[in-house]
């Protein structure tokens, strides 16, 4: 069987697009984020609480008091979570995604319902939006539309279509075709058939499908949030790769408030709109005020009432938001300002020394009167997206070996600003209490003794790659050991569980690492140099950063930092908590006075 | 002129269709189009219905009826041959043309009633009026006349599944009333209900016909129901008409012996009549008592059984005028509802005649 290369056909379609088809992107993209932003806005303007009100009273229309009363609950426990304005985003994202897919969704569903040609040809293509990892359309996303919000939206709507354009067709098909007939008979265009009989009859269907459309793009926040989709997505992911169970369960659990809350509403609605739906209503109602129990809880405001709750409770936040106005961002030492307002987009992947770094170099940037934005991505994503100059800086690039891949490729178009932080080493690590072993070539015929896995980190990460190919055939483990490739997250909680129960685990660790401090572990010496030699941790920026940022580019060249120092801040931030990184550096900042004059000096 | 008549209807499904018209047409029968892979569901079919009649068309599932009766309306396009609306050929007309037709003067009542569950009883019955342009006011009116006439007054504000079949079925009656369309296409319309709704509703369909004088096409696998509503039934099987006629015609002189088989269990007392029976006027008079019972051509058998009862003496069957023109005698009466009918001598059986006259024009 020959190699059907599909793989680099598509890569070379992938590029053909990028440097052909770029004003079409950059169209969509300017479309697109126009629209988020716009959403965005508007649900982000009104105070947290206002906003919850609103919702609230719209639960409280379309489902009476107990759920506009639950509906303010979940919110208001959003807020509490500190997880507001991240849940806004998503519903933002959520929304914006949803009325695309729908406009796309429900045409195509009616096209196919009426053309089995059509039902067929668009049948798998349904299959493979479906079916299709979301990953493997998210990179290509990232090259054409930039890390954001859009490759997050694109991909949703892509996951989501399928189910709006399925339930679509089937609904129209599943209206009884005596009845169709029975239109044709009376002389209505089939247009009219459409729009009086078909689309009538199909829409507790069709919104069946709403509803399953808007599930699914909540479902995909989070991989969204992996391409900088910001939201709580970003938020999931933030804490899951930082082993954060708390700001995980609370980021999880905004999502399942956002979650419950726009399934019950577009059920809801589903029932208002459709023509049966409202009669089904009007017999609840009369059988309702027949038995007159707790009635009140049952009351639910007519559209007017609503209406007017509604924009009063706008009103109320607009008047909020003109009379608050100012802001309180802080001002910048005299004589420091060397940024005048210039954004810098600063990207991390959740590694520590990265966050370390980064929210380190956040605050001295601001200090010096930047804007830094700051911004959480895999590393395949914030590599390509530097690449394209989407992304300005990132500092933990791992040279010349665990990061070799990134460079390789996308290497002439980046600018390596110098390293700050070396030698590091990659291991293989135990817990001190598993005696015996203390080189990789002892792991040789114990293999029983660790179940036969060793524990990986991301299949993507360079040193997964270093281990396969290298290290274990070096030391003949190979046959013997299979490396489990799951995330650093996983890792360390699989280290975690392992040391509290005293069972033998072999992992892969790096230094430097935070948990070298936190459990007593043993590196494992590699007398063949099998992992190569230590590495050095860089600074990297887009190409052209140091035309765009002189200064930056000089301070972040002549930046350097000892593992002392790096590991107490990344001690700071460890102990800060998610979400407070910035404050956590900060702190550290000035309970190390000088250091951040050190690190960008102005003046002089 | 007739009001509608029907030349040569073909409809075949499946590939190629025209070619299997031509091999239907050159003797070729369903069975051997069907190892092909096409069905032909209509196989030149021509019949007239006059203005005012009732005219039944018969026949066991599968044998096409209701694809004919697509066909007069063009829910269905014929393969072949043309339906003509008073002298209009309807198979040329554009669809725009068409659906114009359908929204005037021909409109339809369905086997399983066909309402839109999600419009009341009056919207259900002003549909017609709605897809024709007609102003609300004016349709809800013309609707509501319409649900009285079907004997639906007061139910206008319910919805189809709040009423019972019968009352569905009315409710699908008044909508084909209520666009005042001159035909009405019938498709199995009383089948889905049972026995004694459906006997009053075809008791209604006769009132109404009556009053309004439509032209009907009635679709039915009821023997009985054909003999009670039809002034012409067409008996299908397989595709083709097998015969055309009244019911006495169908009774009395069925075409071949699928038709006789047909009409075993029909109460033939009800279709018969006192003239189909009678002895000739030849030799009557003697033997007739001063007092003999007189009864016209059209009575019913079923209501001769009584004056037998009493008396046993022949009956005395006159013409418009008083005159005899005719005696049914006991013995007569008895031989008729014991004969079996005889198959027709004038009808060739279709092996050796691929188109058998079977137009018997009213």
């Amino acid at each position: 069987m020959p190699r059907i290369s599909l793989g680099s056909w598509a890569e070379s379609a992938v590029d053909w697009l990028q440097s052909h088809l770029s004003w079409l992107f950059d169209a969509v993209n300017t479309v697109l984020t126009g629209m988020y932003d716009g959403v965005n806005a508007v649900l982000g303007a009104p105070d947290a609480l206002l906003m919850a009100g609103i919702l609230a009273v719209v639960a409280w229309w379309l489902r009476g008091l107990l759920a506009g009363a639950l509906a303010f609950a979940g919110l208001a426990l959003v807020d509490s979570f500190g997880l507001w304005d991240e849940a806004m985003a998503t519903l933002s994202l959520v929304l914006v995604a949803s009325l695309i897919t729908l406009v796309l969704a429900v045409p195509l569903g009616i096209w196919a319902a009426r053309n089995r040609r059509v039902s067929r040809v668009l049948r798998p293509v349904l299959d493979v939006m479906q079916t299709m990892p979301a990953f493997v359309y998210l990179i290509p996303g990232v090259m054409f539309f930039s890390i954001g919000p859009i490759p997050g939206l694109i991909a949703t709507i892509v996951f989501s279509m399928p189910p709006g354009v399925r339930m679509t067709e089937l609904g129209i098909r599943q209206v009884d075709g005596e009845l169709v007939e029975a239109a044709r008979a009376f002389g209505t265009t089939p247009r009219d058939t459409l729009v009086r009989v078909q689309l009538p009859l199909a829409l507790p269907t069709i919104m069946a499908g709403v509803n399953q459309v808007i599930m699914l793009a909540l479902s995909m926040v989070v991989i969204a949030g992996m391409a900088g989709a910001g939201g709580l997505g970003e938020s999931v992911y933030a804490a899951v790769t930082q082993v954060n169970i708390g700001g995980g369960v609370e980021s999880g659990l905004a999502v399942v408030v956002l979650a419950m809350y726009l399934d019950r509403m577009t059920g809801a609605l589903g029932r208002r709109v459709s023509p049966s739906g409202r009669r089904a209503a009007a017999k609840d109602a009369a059988s309702a005020r027949a038995s007159a129990s707790a009635a009140f809880l049952r009351y639910r405001p007519g559209t007017a009432v609503a209406t007017v709750g509604i924009v009063v409770l706008a009103l109320v936040a607009g008047g909020m938001h003109l009379t608050r106005g100012g802001d309180d961002r802080q001002a910048v030492a005299a004589g420091k300002n060397a940024g005048h307002g210039k954004k810098v987009r600063l990207g991390y992947f959740p590694w520590d020394e990265a966050v370390a770094t980064t929210y380190l170099w956040q605050n001295v940037l601001e200090d010096r009167g930047y804007e830094p934005d700051v911004k959480q991505l895999d590393p395949g994503p914030l590599y390509t997206a530097l690449a394209q100059g989407q992304m300005d800086l990132q500092f933990d690039s791992w040279l010349p070996t665990t990061h070799k891949q990134y460079m390789d490729r996308y290497g002439d178009k980046l600018s390596d600003l110098g390293s700050w932080y070396g030698p590091t080493s990659l291991e293989l690590t135990v817990p001190s209490y598993v005696k015996g072993i203390d080189s990789l070539a002892d792991l040789k015929g114990k293999g029983a003794q660790f179940g036969g896995k060793i524990v990986g980190i991301e299949s993507s990460a360079g040193m997964m790659g270093t281990l396969n190919d290298k290290v274990l055939k070096e030391y003949g483990l190979d046959g013997e050991y299979k490396v489990v490739s799951s995330s650093t997250s996983t890792m360390l909680a699989e280290l975690d569980r392992a040391v509290k129960k005293k069972e033998p685990v072999v992992t892969t660790l790096w230094s430097p690492h935070w948990a070298y401090a936190k459990h007593d572990l043993k590196k494992l010496k590699d007398p063949k140099g099998a992992w190569g030699k230590g590495e050095e941790i860089h600074a990297v920026g887009k190409k052209d950063f140091a035309a765009d940022f002189p200064k930056v580019a000089q301070w972040v060249k002549d930046f350097r930092m000892s593992e002392k120092d790096l590991a107490s801040l990344e001690a700071e931030i460890q102990s800060g908590g998610k979400g407070k990184e910035k404050d956590s550096a900060r702190r550290w900042l000035d309970a190390h006075p000088g250091f951040a004059d050190k690190l960008a000096p102005v003046g002089a | 002129m007739s009001r509608l008549k029907a030349e040569h209807l073909y409809k075949v499904f499946g590939r190629r269709p025209e070619a299997a018209v031509r091999r239907l047409a050159d003797g070729a029968d369903r069975d051997e189009l069907r190892a092909d892979g096409t069905t032909a569901a209509v196989i030149d079919a021509s019949f007239e219905v006059e203005a005012g009649q009732i005219f039944v068309v018969m026949g066991l599932s599968g044998s096409g009826k209701s694809t004919l009766l697509r066909m007069l309306n063009g829910l269905l396009d014929p393969t072949a041959g043309r339906v003509l609306y008073d002298g209009r050929d309807l198979t040329a007309l554009s669809p725009r043309e068409l659906r114009d037709v359908r929204s005037r003067n021909i409109s339809m009542v369905f086997q399983h009633f066909a309402l839109f569950p999600h419009r009341s009883v009056l919207e259900n019955a002003a549909y017609g009026l709605e897809v024709r342009g007609v102003p609300r006011a004016e349709r809800e009116e013309r609707a509501a006349e319409a649900l009285e006439l079907a004997g639906l007054k007061g139910w206008e504000k319910s919805w189809p599944d709040e009423l019972s079949g019968g009352m569905q079925q009315r409710v699908g009656l008044a909508r084909a009333l209520a666009t005042d369309a001159d035909l009405l296409l019938m498709d199995e319309s009383f089948s889905a209900l049972d026995p004694l709704i459906r006997r009053d509703m075809q008791d209604q369909l006769l009132d109404l016909q009556k009053r309004l004088k439509k032209t009907i096409v009635f679709i039915t696998h009821d023997l009985n129901e054909a003999m009670r509503l039809g002034d012409r039934i067409a008996v299908m099987r397989d595709g083709r008409i097998v015969q055309n006629g009244t019911a006495e015609d169908i009774l009395v002189r069925p075409a071949n012996d699928y038709v006789a088989s047909f009409i075993q269990d029909v109460d033939r007392s009800r279709v018969l009549t006192a003239g189909s029976i009678m002895t000739g006027s030849a030799a009557p008079a003697a033997g007739l008592p001063d007092d003999a019972t007189t009864v016209s051509a059209d009575t019913p058998v079923a209501e001769l059984f009584s004056p037998f009862a009493r008396s046993g003496e022949p009956v005395a069957v006159t013409g418009e005028d008083g005159e005899l023109t005719g005696v049914v005698t006991r013995d007569g009466l008895l031989a008729a509802l014991g004969d079996q009918p005889q198959v027709a001598q004038g009808a060739a059986p279709r092996a050796t005649d691929p188109e058998p006259e079977v137009t018997a024009h009213a």
